[in-house]
């Protein structure tokens, strides 16, 4: 009688089990059919925006003393959250390593990842991703000591030069190098940690890798001075956000977002004075960016599915590019001038389509 | 067995009866499930295998040109325009010039603290015992990275030290005066090492000649003429042309500090090798330790009523008797510290796994390449594992 018993018991307890993961799958499936294709509407639904970023380089993405996520890279995720839901705030940081970070985009973890990343073939194709638009152009640098003596890659005959293991920065590295005749001893280092005290105690004579990251290294050196980065650079990196394929309304907002920031500071709009210039532009081409009347007229809508005053958010919670590039990478002695990050009216490369 | 149940199986008439005989035969049962589990297995290799031959497999990738360099290279030249072949095949020899100097320093080191470790002296003992205690129950990696850090706070190498011009001592390595030749230098050296050990060979085999009575010279004189008569003649031959090579430290024309010749130590290979025989030789101690302590008292006790001093009772009684059980887990310790080589990988010592990941970084193909370094590590310890075995048969034949 009793096992009997036990064996209703058996039964029962599966088949509620079984009708729980049912349930719980059923529940999934629905949330993630709603959330599939259109990434825009779920954040709005959502009320905030997740950002996948770097927790550890300082100037592109790093924890500050009071806890709060800082940076260039981080700006452009308040950037796209002031454009979206209206408030800079209004954003959940997703820290990812290196490795991590496009697994993390195609499984909805993240809604863009802004994230030192540059822009490939390959990842853009293999890996699924849409790379927006470039908000930073880097290049394979290489950090030497001051009191060293070199000046150029040439000047480094014989020398001994870390580098991370596996990368395409020791493929570029030793391509220059070899190229070019130029004898040189590669040591390898699998993590960032043990090259640093190899680096600094004098073991090999400079370090290379992308130069934002050289700039964010010597800036963390208890005398930066005594570190330089060279001119030359071994390489392309384009650095950008990125979202999933096939995201477009997405995807379009969060380029025009970076466009905008680039027009804006093409037209001379501030975070200071960008509420003067929206209650009185000066001319169409600013009224049509900030979303506002000229003259008395109507404002043109773009369709972007959010307000069609988008930028004026964006630009007075967050700033126009070259604000965001001031606070955070001049600190780092990443000057603009003469580099491909100036303006295109400059020599540089930071250039937006026009916006009408 | 079968054709009794064979039999009972016919006699039954109803095909349920017949099931029931099969059903409450015990071999047929054991048989029919040990069937159903091998037919599963060959299933599940089967899938495994097409799986496999889905992937790309094949080493062709490694036939391409390498496209970066190693900071170490021994015996064989190797550049970033040789194919992945050569880069592989400088990393396999890292890791065995590493393995063997490492298993040389560890025996050595094991024994000495293995003999401590039962010394009466109470210093002595307390060293080896600390020495045991302490690095035993530390992780290995954190060793390596250990050693490394610690190397590196040598000199830098504008402020070598020179000790007068004869060696340099700095933290991009410790270069070491030594007879070196410009052509065939070290297969010289590879041919005199073999030489000794045939000369070696030679003289037990002399030995024994003469203890059945055969009237002959000293076999310890003839072995040495051997040995000098080879290590001449192929003197004269390879066109060897000694001299002594002195490390220098030169400066060049862009201020580069520039260190060579010499025999070169550098920390990589260093913090490596000090973390692998100092772990290693623990293990060692405690085998030798234990396998002395597991022979009789009385074998010590004759010994001594003999007359024997301390260090003939060791030698001649105590260590060959206990080389019987110290072999079988010695050779288990040489495999570990062959196998824990792969940790160079966390700093920056060029080994067959270290650079096995770069190439995979670089061309994918990851199966067929851990495939590879699975059969290198399986040849270097079959290998050992080899070597060993035939020791083992020597040393136990020993007294019987």
């Amino acid at each position: 009688m009793l096992n009997y018993r036990n064996k209703a018991i058996v039964v029962i307890s599966l088949l509620f089990s079984m009708f729980v993961i049912f349930a719980c799958t059923a529940e999934e499936t629905s949330s993630e059919s709603s959330s599939g294709s259109n990434t825009l509407a779920t954040i709005i639904d959502r009320g905030e925006l997740v950002c996948g970023v770097n927790d550890n380089l300082t100037g592109f993405g790093v924890v500050n003393s009071a806890g709060q996520f800082e940076g260039f890279d981080i700006d452009f995720c308040k950037a796209v959250a002031a454009a979206i839901l209206g408030d800079a705030g209004k954003v959940e940081y997703v820290p990812l390593t290196a490795s991590a970070r496009f697994e993390a985009l195609a499984a909805n973890e993240i809604d863009i990842l802004i994230r030192n990343t540059t822009w490939t073939a390959s990842r853009d194709r293999d890996l699924g991703n849409d790379f927006t638009a470039p908000t930073f152009y880097d290049g394979q640098g290489m950090m030497v000591k001051a009191s060293s003596g070199y000046d150029s890659i040439e000047s480094m005959a014989g020398s001994t030069v870390c580098v991370l293991q596996g990368t395409t920065t020791e493929l570029n590295l030793d391509d220059r190098f070899t190229g070019s005749g130029i004898a040189y001893t590669p040591l390898t280092f699998e993590t960032n940690d043990p090259l640093q005290a190899a680096y600094e105690e004098g073991r090999c004579d400079g370090w290379t890798t992308d130069k934002s990251g050289l700039a964010s290294k010597r800036a963390g050196f208890s005398t930066p001075s005594d570190h330089v980065v060279l001119a030359e650079t071994l390489s392309k990196e384009p650095l950008g956000p990125l979202t999933r394929d096939n995201d477009s309304e997405l995807y379009d907002v969060v380029q025009w977002v970076v466009f905008g920031m680039m027009q804006a500071e093409e037209s001379g709009i501030t975070s200071s004075n960008v509420s003067s210039m929206a209650s009185n532009p000066s001319d169409p081409g600013i009224a049509r960016l900030l979303g506002v009347g000229f003259d008395g007229g109507e404002p043109s809508d773009f369709g972007f599915g959010i307000n069609v005053d988008f930028m004026q958010n964006v630009i007075s919670q967050v700033g126009n590019y070259g604000e965001v590039y001031e606070s955070h990478l001049v600190p780092l002695g990443l000057t603009r001038e003469g580099s491909l990050n100036a303006q295109w009216t400059e020599g540089g490369l930071i250039y937006a389509p026009p916006f009408r | 067995m079968i054709s009794n149940l064979l039999k009972q199986f016919k006699s039954q008439t109803t095909t349920r009866k017949k099931i029931e005989v099969l059903k409450y035969d015990k071999s047929f049962r054991k048989f029919f499930i040990q069937f159903l589990f091998s037919i599963f297995m060959v299933i599940f290799l089967f899938y495994l295998i097409s799986r496999a031959f889905s992937l790309e497999l094949g080493f062709g990738h490694l036939s391409s040109r390498a496209g970066f360099g190693l900071s170490h290279t021994f015996i064989v030249e190797y550049t970033s325009n040789d194919s992945r072949w050569g880069a592989y095949f400088t990393g396999v020899v890292n890791t065995i010039r590493v393995s063997l100097v490492g298993i040389f320093f560890a025996t050595l080191l094991g024994i000495v603290m293995g003999l401590a470790r039962l010394s009466k002296n109470f210093l002595i003992s307390k060293i080896s015992a600390g020495y045991v205690e302490f690095l035993r129950n530390t992780p290995l990696l954190i060793q390596i990275i250990f050693w490394q850090l610690v190397l590196l706070q040598l000199p830098q190498i504008s402020n070598a030290l020179t000790f007068g011009g004869i060696s340099v001592w700095s933290n991009r390595g410790i270069l070491l005066p030594i007879i070196s030749s410009v052509e065939n230098g070290s297969l010289w050296v590879l041919i005199l090492l073999l030489t000794l050990i045939a000369s070696l060979f030679l003289r037990s085999y002399l030995h024994k000649f003469k203890e059945e009575n055969v009237r002959i010279f000293s076999p310890n004189l003839l072995s040495v003429i051997f040995f000098l008569i080879i290590g001449i003649v192929t003197y004269f031959i390879l066109g060897i042309d000694l001299r002594s090579d002195v490390p220098t430290l030169q400066v060049n024309e862009y201020g580069t500090y520039i260190q060579s010749g010499g025999f070169a130590l550098t920390p990589e290979f260093a913090a490596i090798l000090f973390a692998l025989v100092l772990y290693t030789g623990t293990f060692i101690t405690e085998i030798v330790r234990g396998s002395i302590q597991s022979l009789p008292i009385g074998q010590t006790e004759a010994a001594q009523a003999l007359g024997l001093s301390t260090y003939q009772r060791i030698t001649l009684v105590i260590l060959p008797q206990a080389l019987r059980s110290i072999i079988p887990p010695l050779t288990n310790q040489y495999l570990n510290l062959t196998k824990n080589s792969s940790l160079s990988v966390a700093i920056a010592y060029p080994d067959v796994f270290m650079v096995s990941r770069t190439i995979m970084n670089n061309a994918g193909h990851a199966l067929p390449m851990l495939f590879l370094i699975l059969i290198t590590f399986l040849s270097l310890s079959l290998f050992i594992s080899l070597f060993m075995n035939i020791l083992n048969r020597r040393v136990t034949r020993i007294g019987t």
